[in-house]
């Protein structure tokens, strides 16, 4: 008996229980999902839909790329549908949903595609200029993007196109991690190389990168000049021979080369120039006394030449000094050139005046008409005895103990 | 009598005279004193730009192995800095619905789809917070001239919570895969293509410690002097040593102390700090006391922005002293539950839930648990902690039902009582109160319920104090004053009738 009430309360449990799941089930409704493609292409028109038992309208929330958003859903004949706004479905990647209805989540996911056309090629190309020899190179990256600004997936075909003097190459590359790049090696020659790439048949335009000359190497010079005198007047002009890398590329213009002179003194005269096709000129006016100039040309830190001699003959055999007025109107000249003619103006000639051995002053002056005129003032040159030296063109005259009264 | 009258109109004359004088003077001075103070002159040039970390999320780069130009630290730095950046401002644009920032992040063509999404947010009443927690990317690319780099980023870990018309409608965390493009323009590393590849829920196992050898006897540890400011300048561990020595040979067995947030520097750790902290627990290894460490004492802002900076708060402490043998269990918070009404349930049990996570994945070894004020919310997020742990203020006589109940709920987890006590203040502000022979009563019929029920306990506290903090309890002194009698020894170094029942033995 007593088992009995046991089992009748057990099996009344049972009931109760089975009737209460039922009961569960019926309040919350269930959503399936009725959209299968789980793959759309960017910018079509994505919907989910759900069959439900019940009016209900959860929220819908979706992340995609970019951000997340909730969606409300028309309902229509049992039927929820969920219409993915423009923002979700124009752009590449995965999307991920749940439908929010009480506790209970059901989530998914969904892939875009890019569309199946290039609307733009991407393209970025550096360094915009390399180095001839073969070593340096640029990276041409190109994004192939659809009409939605997509990046394409893995292994799309890009041709990468360009062109070189005679050489024209068509490269398959793929992409991969969203672009997809190609290194483009100089050759010998500098020039210009033109580049421009294609994906499912669209190109994009034409992009150049300027291939320089490399370092130039050791090169030669020159020097032309009217005569070999040292009259203090003519130029002399140095030139460098044609400047050039190792590959026999002219160096870009405007290289920029020094000349260095070093006379028999060990005094040093620079003078630069700048190279238009290779080729850099530059002046120095002759010395006014004989001597000998060796003369080297640098690229600074990178090419020099070889080593040149030039030399420079004295003009001026000998000179006369007059001496007037008291000693104190000093006319030196004519002073005459290698063909006996005047000196062209502007020879300086130097005075050194000494009193009691010691160097009292100094008068310089430039001639005119083969003449150079020396008047000592009373004010500054008292009465006394003087020593005299008239130095011009390297050639010097000394006169002791003259009297200026 | 007149020339009497005629003195006494002088000098009150004369001091008149002086104070206006003094109140003209004083005031010109102050006047210049305020027009000299703000900015100083260095500062004009903007020579020192200092670098606010607002969001820190761990990145755990991989090695460096990319096609392309070889990538040198100092770039990959920027990157990564622009990189974080652009997820902030994006966090924010998404939490307000404003463009605010993003310009600076995101190239003309990427910042049209965050603007399209912000106009269809607004449109909808859609706001989202959002961070991000984790970050793992591989450089896949650096072009030849520096100015674009690929970068994947996998396994990023994103919590978001979703409203709309400002009503939380979902909370969720996600473990995506990102591949994004970078250009370099005007010094910026923009973001110019955005690519989620993969994407699923994300959800941590409750990766659960053993807690059954626990027995924790403890008491939670203030110095005497300096309470609440435990690691301040007058820090001294001979102080906290003889203190442990005192509690050691009471038969306690444990202590509870409490790293404040903003204290210990917020996300960017004192290193003295921790220092003193660490200092602390060799005095109590050297007395054979273990330690429950109470994180986030006094913060209170939960916002989903800060969480990053909040984590790497934890990480900094956690990781430097998980290895020390002194150290028994995290206390992620001191009573959140307190600010359930102010800053939102929801908001404080995701980030509890989220900092438990966190603290368990750096630290694998010790228990973790939450202090809550009471024992109604003690079975709150039952299952991530390893321990329950409650404090209890109320009357004694409903503490075993209570007990009862919490067991109950969560399924005989460990319990540990971590705060109690009464003060034994009797005075103007309270004259009916407390006497010390009351505060051992009821330390004895604690110590009672607790053997009944089995309980763990850390009570509240070793010393009456003198000075407490406003932060504490307010400014109010009938509840300051309380509160500075709850000690096991007085003022004076004495110990109290209740010492006798510390440890219940």
């Amino acid at each position: 008996m007593q088992n009995k009430h046991t089992y009748i309360s057990l099996l009344v449990l049972v009931l109760l229980s089975s009737f209460t799941l039922i009961q569960n089930s019926e309040v919350t409704p269930n959503f399936t999902l009725e959209t299968s493609q789980t793959e759309f292409e960017a910018g079509s028109t994505i919907e989910l839909k759900f069959s439900t038992s019940r009016e209900t309208a959860p929220l819908l929330y979706c992340s995609s790329s970019y951000g997340s958003t909730l969606i409300v859903p028309t309902y229509n004949s049992k039927i929820l549908i969920y219409k993915i706004p423009i923002s979700i479905s124009s752009k590449i990647g995965v999307v991920n949903w749940k439908l929010i209805y009480e506790d209970s989540l059901i989530s998914g996911k969904f892939r875009i595609r890019p569309k199946k056309e290039v609307s733009s090629m991407e393209t970025y190309i550096g360094p915009p200029s390399i180095q001839a020899g073969g070593t340096d190179y640029t990276m041409l990256v190109v994004i192939p993007t659809d009409s939605f600004d997509n990046p394409f997936p893995e292994n799309t075909l890009v041709l990468a196109k360009h062109q070189f003097l005679n050489s024209e190459k068509n490269e398959e590359i793929f992409t991969k991690n969203l672009i997809s790049y190609k290194n483009i090696y100089s050759q010998k020659e500098s020039g210009r190389i033109l580049v421009s790439s294609e994906c499912l048949g669209t190109n994009s335009k034409e992009f150049s990168v300027t291939v320089f000359p490399a370092i130039p190497i050791d090169f030669k010079i020159s020097a032309t000049r009217t005569h070999g005198y040292a009259d203090g007047n003519q130029i002399t002009t140095f030139s460098t021979s044609i400047i050039v890398d190792k590959h026999n590329n002219i160096v870009s213009d405007a290289t920029y080369v020094t000349f260095f002179l070093t006379n028999e003194k060990g005094n040093v005269l620079k003078t630069s120039g700048a190279t238009i096709n290779g080729v850099a000129t530059s002046k120095m006016i002759h010395p006014d006394y004989e001597t000998q100039w060796s003369v080297k040309a640098y690229v600074d830190g990178i090419a020099e030449s070889e080593l040149i001699i030039l030399r420079y003959k004295q003009v001026i055999k000998d000179f006369d000094v007059l001496f007037l007025e008291k000693n104190r109107d000093i006319t030196v000249g004519p002073l005459q050139s290698f063909m006996k003619q005047i000196i062209p103006d502007g020879l300086q000639v130097k005075l050194l005046i000494y009193k009691n051995k010691t160097l009292f002053k100094t008068e310089t002056k430039t001639s005119f008409e083969g003449l150079v005129n020396f008047n000592l003032k009373r004010d500054i040159y008292k009465n006394d005895n003087y020593t005299i030296v008239v130095k011009t063109a390297g050639l010097e005259k000394t006169f002791n103990s003259k009297t200026l009264w | 009598m007149v020339n009497l009258n005629k003195n006494i109109t002088r000098s009150i004359l004369i001091a008149s005279y002086i104070l206006i004088i003094v109140i003209i003077i004083s005031g010109i001075s102050s006047l210049f004193a305020y027009l000299n103070t703000g900015a100083d002159r260095s500062s004009m040039l903007h020579t020192k730009l200092e670098k606010i970390e607002q969001y820190i999320p761990e990145v755990t780069w991989a090695p460096l192995n990319n096609e392309g130009r070889p990538m040198d630290e100092l770039i990959l730095n920027k990157i990564e800095n622009d990189y974080l950046d652009a997820w902030y401002v994006k966090h924010v644009a998404y939490k307000t619905n404003t463009t605010l920032g993003i310009k600076d992040y995101y190239t003309d063509n990427a910042r049209n789809n965050i603007f399209a999404f912000i106009a269809l947010n607004s449109k909808e009443k859609v706001t989202v917070e959002s961070t991000t927690l984790n970050h793992h990317p591989t450089l896949e690319f650096f072009s030849e001239d520096g100015q674009l780099a690929v970068i994947t980023d996998k396994d990023v870990i994103e919590y978001k919570r979703v409203f709309k018309d400002g009503k939380l409608i979902l909370e969720t965390k996600e473990k995506s895969t990102y591949k994004i493009i970078f250009l370099l323009e005007d010094g910026f590393w923009r973001i110019r293509h955005f690519v989620k590849e993969k994407s699923e829920n994300f959800k941590t196992e409750p990766n659960l410690r053993v807690a059954k050898h626990l027995n924790i006897k403890g008491i939670n540890y203030y110095p005497q002097a300096t309470p609440w400011d435990m690691f301040g300048d007058a820090f001294l561990k001979s102080t906290i040593f003889n203190d442990f020595k005192i509690i050691k040979n009471s038969g306690l067995n444990s202590i509870r102390v409490f790293v404040q947030y903003d204290d210990f520097g917020k996300a960017d750790i004192d290193k003295e700090k921790l220092e003193k902290l660490r200092l602390t627990l060799d005095a109590a290894e050297e007395n054979g006391l273990k330690v429950v460490i109470t994180l986030f004492d006094f913060y209170g802002d939960y916002s989903v922005l800060n969480w990053t900076l909040n984590m790497h708060h934890a990480k900094t402490i956690i990781s430097g002293l998980k290895d020390h043998k002194a150290i028994i269990a995290w206390d992620i918070k001191n009573e959140p539950n307190l600010d359930f009404d102010s800053r939102g349930k929801v908001n404080v049990i995701s980030w509890l839930d989220n900092m438990i996570d966190l603290v368990k994945s750096i630290d694998p070894n010790h228990a973790v648990t939450i202090g809550w004020s009471n024992v109604q919310s003690a079975s709150i997020l039952k299952d991530k902690v390893d321990f329950i742990s409650f404090h209890y203020y109320e009357s004694l006589d409903n503490l075993d039902t209570s007990i009862k109940k919490l067991k109950k709920q969560t399924s005989n987890k460990p319990i540990v009582m971590g705060e109690f006590g009464i003060s034994s203040y009797k005075g103007f502000w309270k004259p009916l109160g407390g006497s010390d022979i009351k505060q051992a009563k009821y330390h004895e019929k604690v110590q009672k319920i607790i053997v009944e029920n089995d309980l763990q306990f850390i009570s509240w506290t070793l010393y009456d104090f003198v000075n407490i903090p406003k932060e504490v309890v307010g400014s109010l002194p009938w509840r300051k004053n309380i509160q500075k009698k709850y000690g096991f020894i007085d003022g004076n170094g004495t110990k109290k009738v209740a010492f006798k029942y510390i440890s219940g033995q």
